[in-house]
């Protein structure tokens, strides 16, 4: 596995030449598709002028570590005044980069962030509950759940007993809704990052199931936050099968994204999503967000790859997988064991990782990863390619407590406490003859529900849960 | 000096900074502008202020950020307790619009505004079909910028359920004239299955996008399958087509069969000779069409064909899809 003396690099003709099937048609989105393949090809083939790189025979680069290690550090620095369409967003940068470093391995590095982050949070924590993006700003879910999952990784009673559970109960109420959904802000706009990002606040922080009294959604005795969400959720599913934004739009990979992990909160996946979802025509969607030769995911039909969706389509898979497997045998300490037969991976993760490691790599001074090749890196994209990248390395298996009562949501849940599903996945390596990536390459992969380092998910809730709410 | 120091306008307000300590993550090196317009924005904000020179200072704001979804939402308030005519936030947030094509707010706030107006605007139907007109005018003018932009078409939606535009000719001519351009808009397809399959007049309420709904008429079927058969003609490996298609049928509760034939002229497969393949997706069609017929081999062999060579990135899928014909022979 060698990097430097070769035989030449063989990369299949499946990631070298175009799809064998192409219409005569052109229009825009054909033009698109065909100038993004040639913009990825040299990449693939590793001839892009003027930066060819060592590779393996596989003929695929290195994962520059060190190089996006010090880009990512760099997000979390002074920015230029160019960056202030990010003001109402920072929160994201925090998450974003301890995410991925996390994915690095540099937890310690992470660690070493937490006096700075509470500092920089603290004003960010709305009097009436939840974050926004800065001081003074107001409350909405987008930062609240970003602020959370960083303080989840840094750790530590300093950070996490800075958030006020009592309000961001009391506000979340307000932003649930009569139909099921959760608002963004109050005032803002429904839409299923609301049911995903609530689901982790709730859960994470084991926050009363309740709904509270100045709810507008409040009508009944026994309501509770959860009540009617995976109903809407399942309204989410388009006729291609992939899940959108809210109800009758258009799928999406990030939405799909949100709305399985909302549902794998709230149930174990192979109860819950056959429960709410056409899964035949789900996993037939997913899978045809793939391309060759790219390797890549696109995040909507007739649309372009981007690495971003390395995450949110690849995240869609340890999910699916799962739910058709049914939980795997496994006790803490020991190697989880599928069930069989099992259905493997249900996608080429060979492809995805030529895709992240040969074309959204910035290989230049700056470092970080990127959407395609000829796009500029940032945090975003570094933070969900890398999360793709160890996700495509892993086996997730989801499995089941027997001294617990069951997740079934058809008794509904009245206290976080029985939302356990979400605590149940243990991450296998892969290991495989062939693989076209060097162990050195080998990065860590995030928890598929909560997309923070394993483990971190696990030991917030319990922190939340031996302390009063 | 700045805009709003030192101005008598502004006379009677304190800004109030915002303070961060020197180790601050990610701290952005703001211009002085953006401090001083933030600083009153804060203040005006504290004290509940909702007048006029708080739309000129949200304005200031956006101008500088966009993508700040408190001034939005504290703009939208301050028109709501004002009560004014909302024609130029129309035209102003147009031109913001143009410029800021992946942002969200600007269509909260625009549907904030316009669920407010809505009640005296509706018992006006021409007023009311003005006001859809220039809406659809604005949107076909961001898609000459993008014509997949996910907000602009959350927008449409929108619209066309608040003006109840589901039997509006021109709201299915203009969805047909975007797909004449690019039959592979797969955005417009989707716009195009809301359009026929949540249309209140003939649906069920409640359907979901997959299953089937008895209350829709053969002929409306019929029209839609036509519409998607002639699009996958022009273009056979255009996926949204194909997906269409599907989609029609299991809204009509029809099988993949009834169009074997339809599928098939993409597809050809002699004994022995080489296969003429037109569209993956086509293959993909008989494979499922040929599994509900019980033909487990004719659809194993098109599921090996689409893992072997048409859509090999794509292999593992196929070929569980191969297993569960072999489940289905047990």
């Amino acid at each position: 596995m060698s990097t430097t003396t070769l035989p030449q690099p063989s990369v299949p003709a499946l990631f070298t030449s175009p799809p064998p099937i192409q219409d005569t048609l052109n229009t825009q989105t054909s033009l698109l598709q065909s100038s993004t393949i040639q913009q990825c090809l040299p990449y693939l083939l590793n001839t892009a002028i003027p930066r060819t790189t060592p590779v393996n025979v596989h003929g695929v680069p290195h994962l520059t570590r060190e190089k996006h290690i010090a880009f990512l550090h760099k997000t979390l620095s002074s920015l230029p005044s160019g960056y202030v369409g990010y003001d109402a967003s920072r929160p994201w940068m925090f998450y974003w980069a301890f995410a991925a470093l996390s994915v690095l391995g540099e937890h310690d590095a992470v660690v070493g962030y937490r006096e700075r982050l509470v500092a920089t949070v603290r004003p960010m924590q709305h009097p009436e509950g939840g974050f926004g993006g800065g001081a003074g700003q107001m409350a909405h879910l987008a930062p609240t759940y970003a602020v959370i999952l960083a303080l989840a990784m840094v750790g530590g009673e300093e950070a996490l007993g800075l958030v006020d559970r009592r309000a961001l109960w009391r506000w979340l109420g307000r932003l649930k809704q009569a139909d099921g959904g959760f608002q963004m802000a109050i005032g803002g706009e429904e839409d299923v990052r609301g049911a995903y990002c609530a689901m982790v606040a709730i859960s994470l922080l084991n926050l009363p199931l309740d709904l509270p009294r100045n709810s507008p959604a409040w009508s009944r005795e026994g309501d509770t936050l959860l009540t009617g969400l995976p109903e809407w959720i399942a309204r989410c599913q388009s006729f291609e099968g992939g899940i959108a934004e809210r109800p009758d739009s258009e799928a999406h990979g990030g939405y799909a994204f949100c709305a399985l992990a909302s549902l794998c909160i709230m149930g174990e996946p192979h109860v819950i999503l056959p429960r709410y979802l056409d899964i035949p025509r789900l996993i037939s969607w997913l899978s045809a967000r793939q391309y060759a030769p790219e390797g890549g995911f696109a995040g909507r039909t007739n649309k372009l790859v981007d690495g971003c969706y390395s995450h949110w389509v690849g995240g869609c898979w340890p999910l699916v997988q799962a739910c058709l497997d049914g939980p795997s045998l496994y006790s803490p300490g020991s190697a989880p064991v599928a069930p069989t037969p099992s259905v493997g991976s249900l996608y080429s993760r060979e492809g995805l990782i030529r895709y992240v490691l040969c074309c959204c790599q910035d290989r230049s001074k700056k470092g970080g990863l990127r959407d395609k090749p000829g796009a500029n890196s940032d945090g975003y994209h570094s933070c969900y390619v890398l999360a793709g990248l160890g996700s495509a390395q892993t086996k997730w298996h989801f499995y089941s407590l027997k001294d617990l009562s069951s997740n079934d949501m058809s008794s509904e849940p009245q206290h976080a406490g029985q939302l356990m599903a979400g605590y149940q996945w243990a991450p296998e390596q892969i290991v495989e003859e062939g693989q076209v990536f060097d162990e050195v390459d080998r990065v860590e992969a995030l928890d598929p529900v909560f997309v923070v380092p394993a483990g971190v998910a696990e030991r917030t809730r319990k922190w939340f849960e031996v302390r009063r709410f | 000096m700045g805009r709003y120091e030192g101005n008598p306008v502004w006379d009677d307000v304190v800004p109030i900074p915002q303070e961060e300590g020197e180790g601050a993550l990610a701290q952005i090196a703001y211009t002085d502008e953006y401090v001083e317009a933030m600083g009153y924005l804060r203040a005006v904000m504290a004290a509940k202020e909702h007048s006029p020179r708080v739309l000129d200072l949200t304005e200031h704001v956006i101008s500088l950020n966009a993508a700040h979804y408190t001034v939005w939402l504290y703009r939208a308030s301050t028109i709501l307790a004002l009560d004014i005519p909302i024609d130029k936030e129309l035209e102003w947030m147009n031109e913001v619009a143009l410029e800021n094509q992946k942002n969200y707010q600007i269509w909260t706030h625009r549907q904030t505004l316009i669920d407010h107006i809505f009640p005296t605007l509706s018992s006006d139907p021409a007023a009311a079909q003005a006001f859809a007109d220039a809406e659809s005018a604005f949107m076909a003018e961001m898609f000459e910028e993008d014509a997949k932009n996910y907000h602009v078409w959350g927008h449409r939606q929108y619209i066309v359920r608040k003006f109840n535009l589901f039997d509006s000719d021109a709201e299915l001519k203009s969805i047909e004239a975007l797909l004449h351009e690019d039959v592979r808009n797969n955005s417009a397809w989707s716009h195009r299955f809301f359009l026929v399959f949540s249309n209140p007049a003939y649906t069920t309420a409640g359907s979901r996008a997959t299953e089937h709904d008895p209350k829709i008429p053969d002929a409306m079927i019929d029209r839609e399958l036509a519409f998607a058969q002639a699009a996958a003609h022009e273009a056979p490996q255009n996926q949204s087509a194909w997906e269409y298609i599907r989609g029609v049928l299991r809204k009509g509760g029809r099988e993949l069969a009834t169009l074997e034939g339809f599928a098939g002229e993409f597809v050809r497969i002699p004994e022995g000779g080489e296969e003429d393949i037109r569209s993956s997706h086509a293959l993909d069609f008989l494979a499922d069409a040929w599994s509900e017929k019980g033909e487990l081999d004719k659809a194993d062999m098109a599921l090996r064909l689409l893992g072997e060579k048409y859509d090999r990135i794509r292999k593992n899928y196929w070929d569980w899809k191969r297993g569960l014909l072999r489940g289905a022979k047990v």
